[in-house]
């Protein structure tokens, strides 16, 4: 598909009140309810070329339906990345990556992929084309649309493509995985927090098996990620062994090749399904309490004699939980009741991973936000007719 | 009836309404606009809300203001109307250490932020050169970027939370972290057009463990150009990296004694920040790098007396214009940065052939320039000459595939260029979240959209 095709099918579909779902890579599909009517798919896979490479400006462009790993693999030739953190990143595409506002775990360090965008642009329900930003690293020039078309999922416009700035890749990365026993979680989690040497991501999980690296016999462990010279890698593990030996971790294992690959498979741990038995929720909040709210949610599963499965972002503070059963039947009669309790106890944990058979009884955003009722306007103003994914995004909208 | 309503609701205090008292608030530091109805200096969200009420409903346009220093007109009332002023909500409310972040009101200003929070080893990180009286919510309203924004990020990177009051005086929160559409990033750097600013939630940053700053100086400014291009093409993003040329060097040192070379055509005043080990490496590369480009003069500053020193003159830079004319206009432009020399050429042109001096004080390693172009305001004739060049830089930067507004904002000044970086359609898509924000258009009208034309014109 050419961004013509995709604007003049966007203007008939408008035209004819035909609903529209807009598709990318399709790896965050189990996020959102079901589309009540779609009368066509649009997949924008077929837009991927990578429109410029200004590598001496470190700036690059791209069509949405550019996979982010492709992306980044063309911009490694050139020694540059840009931080999209998303699971599955082989078939996750930009613009999906970004419509869907997958926040990272990465992003304390360098900063949120919205942040690396310098400009987009969009097809809006209509079929207009409408640019914002520019090719340029610092721009304020006009309100930034990029913010707002990012996160949106879809339901204001389609982006076509998206101009960045990217980054040097660090000299190197490593991974630091240790067994963390429960006792000790609390206060590994302070230590990794004060470490001198800032982690460019730190997780804590319990669980999910293989879907993240460890030993077999161990079900908690703690995974840190340092990227950048031989030389302060060197001191992040150093102090990191330390630290983590005062929270009472006995050792600490060094995965220097294949880190890259170990931190992607723990991206995909956060929506990894269990076909039929499982729901993943996703919960924000600030680093300080994350501990605390993954407690929560992980006893209110325990109560329904669910198994769960918790990966907590340390630098973040973004707790996931899997509720999930041996099978689909025994799943299908402890879940309603969990789900109404950890709704009760967190009304913001948000459904990311599931069947759509499985999350279609519950609302899967959560409670919406205060400013629900201008979300509302702004779909009213840009999508009048309601064409974009209607109803796929909270509230809604 | 405007002036007791808000009286009522405010207290006499915070109200002012004098002549000799409002005529101050119609200029910001860069343009003069039309004298407010009022000024109101509400103490709290509350009292903003109500004084949002009311001057809606008297029909009087809404101006948020900071501490008005603001270059493109941004703050000006440009038909008149209630000015807010934050000066009464100007405090730290909350820091959370542990979360690194602070909650802040928006007459807060900006350097005062990193001092109070200093102790606890954190800093707040966008450095607008107004930063020691620029309040926050000046610098939301803007997205203030700064020196350092090279490596951190402008404003919008750092905030986290908004409260705001919209036009029909209702208080709404937004967060980075809610699920729903991004109205925290839209709100920052939307100029006071959406919504008024009454606290917001900012990330804070540990302080680094070390900090070194260099000085390189070349004799020709197109060497200068290049060593920048050579650092960043080096994978190497120092966390400041700021140019200086030969008419602003000996007003800035007579002004500053900063220890800058007076007779160089380019000095760079490059910072980075991180581990000692990571700096010593960025120091022996970033010297390679000035060396192979020729620079005539490459040193280190050997004490944080000496740091503060460079700093100081690059931050006063604007200043010390005084000793070169009597006024000056800065322009705001951004190139991509491999175009800076090009960009130089253009500033030279359009100043030179009208008999103009020009200095450049700049931001080069985010290829955002800062042309200033001195003259003086009596002469009338230099002031067609400046407003044309001005006019003809900004066009040689989008010609360069650049932008017309790097940090300092459209405002009222620019607004009628926007229409060359963006078509008809662009505008129109924009209108479309004014309309949802502000349908009446009383929040600060006149601003970012080109004169005379109301949302259904851009259509």
């Amino acid at each position: 598909m050419t961004v013509d095709e995709l604007r003049e099918t966007l203007a008939r579909c408008d035209r004819d009140g035909l609903k529209v779902s807009v598709e990318g890579g399709k790896t965050l599909s189990g996020m959102g309810p079901a589309l009540p009517r779609a009368d066509v798919s649009l997949i924008t896979t077929g837009l991927s070329a990578i429109l410029a490479h200004e590598y001496h400006d470190l700036t690059c462009s791209a069509q949405s339906g550019v996979r982010v790993a492709q992306l980044n693999a063309a911009l490694g030739k050139h020694g540059q990345f840009i931080p999209i953190d998303v699971p599955l990143r082989k078939k996750a595409t930009i613009g999906g990556s970004l419509a869907a506002g997958w926040p990272g775990p990465r992003r304390h360090f360098y900063g949120r992929a919205r942040d690396f965008v310098i400009g987009s642009q969009v097809a809006l329900a209509d079929g207009t084309l409408a640019n914002a930003g520019g090719m340029v690293v610092k721009n304020v020039s006009g309100y930034d649309m990029s913010k707002l078309y990012i996160g949106s999922f879809g339901t204001l416009a389609v982006f076509t493509h998206l101009n960045f700035k990217t980054l040097p890749v660090p000299k190197k990365r490593r991974a630091l995985i240790a067994p963390l026993p429960e006792a000790t979680r609390p206060r590994a989690i302070a230590q990794i927090a004060s470490l001198a040497v800032t982690p460019a991501a730190a997780f804590c999980v319990e669980g999910f098996g293989k879907n993240v690296d460890g030993a077999d016999d161990v079900d908690g462990r703690v995974l840190l990620y340092f990227e950048g010279t031989e030389e302060l890698l060197e001191r992040a593990t150093l102090d990191t062994r330390s630290a983590l030996g005062k929270a009472g971790v006995p050792e600490t294992t060094i995965v220097d090749t294949g880190a890259a690959e170990s931190f992607d498979r723990t991206l995909d741990a956060c929506i990894a399904n269990k076909r039929g038995r499982s729901i993943t929720y996703r919960l924000f909040g600030p680093p300080g309490t994350a501990e605390e709210r993954a407690e929560r949610l992980r006893d209110a599963c325990n109560r329904r004699e669910l198994f769960t499965d918790v990966l907590l972002d340390v630098m973040n503070g973004d707790v996931f939980v899997r509720a999930s059963e041996r099978d689909a039947r025994r799943f299908a009669d402890k879940i309603e009741a969990c789900h109404i309790e950890l709704r009760e106890l967190e009304p913001r944990c948000a459904i990311v991973a599931s069947d759509a058979a499985v999350r279609a009884p519950f609302e899967p955003w959560g409670a919406v936000p205060p400013a629900i009722e201008k979300m509302r306007a702004m779909k009213a103003r840009f999508d009048p007719h309601g064409t974009l994914n209607p109803g796929r995004f909270i509230g809604g909208i | 009836m405007l002036k007791q309503r808000l009286i009522d609701a405010l207290g006499a205090d915070a109200v002012k309404t004098e002549a000799e008292d409002l005529a101050v608030y119609a200029f910001d530091a860069y343009s003069q606009g039309v004298v407010p109805s009022a000024v109101v200096l509400p103490a709290s969200t509350r009292e903003v809300a109500a004084a949002v009420k009311i001057a809606k409903d008297c029909g009087e346009p809404i101006i948020p203001r900071g501490a008005g220093t603001g270059l493109c007109g941004g703050a000006i009332p440009a038909r008149g109307g209630v000015v807010f002023s934050f000066a009464r909500m100007n405090r730290v409310l909350e820091v959370d250490v542990r979360n690194r972040r602070a909650r802040v009101q928006p007459g807060l200003i900006n350097l005062d932020l990193s001092k109070r929070v200093a102790s606890d080893g954190l800093f707040y990180a966008p450095d607008p050169s107004s930063q020691k009286v620029s309040t926050i919510g000046g610098n939301i309203g803007t997205n203030a970027g700064g020196p350092h924004c090279l490596s951190y990020g402008t404003t919008v990177n750092h905030i986290l939370e908004l409260e705001i009051v919209d036009e029909n005086g209702d208080v709404v929160t937004t967060s980075v972290d809610d699920i729903g559409y991004d109205l925290t990033g839209l709100l920052v750097g939307s100029e006071g057009t959406l919504a008024v600013v009454t606290s917001a939630w900012v990330r804070l940053l540990r302080q680094p463990e070390t900090v070194r700053v260099w000085l390189a100086a070349f004799d020709d400014v197109n060497a200068a150009s290049a060593a920048v291009t050579g650092i960043i093409g080096a994978g190497i993003i120092p966390t400041a990296l700021e140019m200086m040329d030969h008419v602003m060097l000996p007003a800035i040192e007579a002004a500053f004694h900063a220890g800058y070379p007076t007779d160089a055509a380019a000095v760079l005043l490059i910072e980075s920040a991180g581990f000692e080990d990571e700096m010593n490496l960025h120091e022996s590369e970033i010297g390679r790098i000035m060396k192979a480009n020729g620079a005539t003069t490459w040193r280190a500053a050997k004490s944080e007396a000496e740091r503060d020193a460079l700093w100081a003159g690059r931050k006063g830079a604007l200043g010390a214009t005084g000793r070169i004319a009597p006024n000056y206009y800065i322009q705001d432009v951004v190139v991509p940065r491999t175009k800076l020399p090009q960009a130089l050429q253009a500033v030279e042109a359009a100043c030179g052939s009208r008999g103009i001096i020009a200095g450049n004080v700049f931001h080069a390693g985010d290829g955002n320039l800062h042309p200033l172009l001195m003259y003086d305001r009596g002469d009338s004739k230099q002031v067609a000459a400046v407003i044309e060049a001005g006019n003809e830089i900004l066009q040689a930067a989008v010609d360069l595939g650049g932008t017309i507004s790097g940090e300092h904002g459209i405002g009222y000044e620019k607004r009628d260029t926007l229409t060359r970086i963006f078509s008809t359609d662009d505008l129109a898509t924009m209108a479309r979240v004014r309309e949802v924000f502000d349908p009446k258009r009383v929040l600060n009208p006149e601003k970012i959209f080109p004169a005379g034309v109301g949302c259904a014109e851009v259509k």
